[in-house]
């Protein structure tokens, strides 16, 4: 079924998002809702999106991203995209890819570090 | 041009875009283009497969290969029966699209390619043709 090759786990408090080497439309679709429920869910501050094994980034998957980076900010969350290969880095530049509101890093440590992941702060003594 | 050995893929739905894109790159890396040539054409694809089924539904993708001298290349045309393009430079714009979409599928895969040709009559139907040959 679509959206079973897509794992959203909680890590620190950030959610981490991984990204199979060639989603289908159907996948990227599920993807939208399943990082936002996840956030909804576990009260995370921040998703990373893990595109490191990722080899084809189309308009249309960048547009999905694009669109899911936007509501993470009206829940009050922030979006990193770690690891971009560079071939994909580089046809993205090519065919006027932008990513929006949308951070970027090298890979998930990286990006975890960007948003500044911690273990969650429940008790405020 | 050889002409004789163009192969196809016939374009329905969604997940023939995944199929016309995994065979490009099959195809591509085995023609010997570099990963950053494969995942331009492979992205090039998906863009020109996508314009099908959201323009015209239904439609096919071919492929031949290129000979001139020692190059080698590859030709890749889109064909479909759908509404077709009313003003062709209008949609190689940056930005313009009918679909609600991001604008960059035509003008993007001409950068990625070194070649991009369209043919289009309203009513009738839109061919598109890009090349890309082997550094």
């Amino acid at each position: 079924m679509a959206g079973d090759n897509i794992s959203v786990i909680k890590i620190l408090d950030v959610l981490l998002v991984t990204i199979p080497p060639d989603p289908d439309d159907e996948l990227v679709k599920v993807l939208q809702d399943k990082v936002l429920q996840g956030m909804a869910r576990h009260q995370v501050k921040g998703v990373v999106l893990d595109i490191s094994a990722c080899q084809t980034v189309d308009s249309f998957f960048a547009r999905v991203i694009t669109e899911t980076a936007q509501m993470v900010v009206l829940m009050g969350g922030r979006t990193v995209i770690a690891g971009m290969q560079p071939s994909v880095a580089i046809t993205a530049t090519q065919l006027g890819l932008r990513l929006g509101s949308a951070g970027t890093a090298l890979n998930v440590e990286h990006a975890l570090e960007k948003l500044d992941a911690g273990f969650s702060r429940e008790r405020t003594t | 041009m050889i002409d004789n050995n163009h192969e196809y893929i016939v374009i329905t739905g969604e997940s023939d875009i995944i199929l016309a894109r995994k065979t490009m790159r099959e195809v591509c890396g085995k023609l010997g283009f570099s990963l950053t040539d494969v995942t331009r054409i492979v992205t090039a694809t998906s863009e020109l497969a996508r314009n099908i089924c959201l323009y015209a539904g239904t439609g096919v993708m071919r492929w031949c290969y290129l000979e001139r001298g020692t190059a080698v290349g590859i030709e890749l045309t889109f064909e479909d029966h759908g509404p077709g393009i009313a003003d062709i430079q209008q949609v190689m714009q940056e930005g313009y699209s009918t679909s609600n979409g991001l604008g960059l599928g035509l003008p993007g895969s001409r950068r990625l390619m070194d070649e991009l040709e369209i043919r289009s009559r309203v009513g009738e139907g839109t061919i598109v043709v890009v090349k890309k040959w082997r550094r």
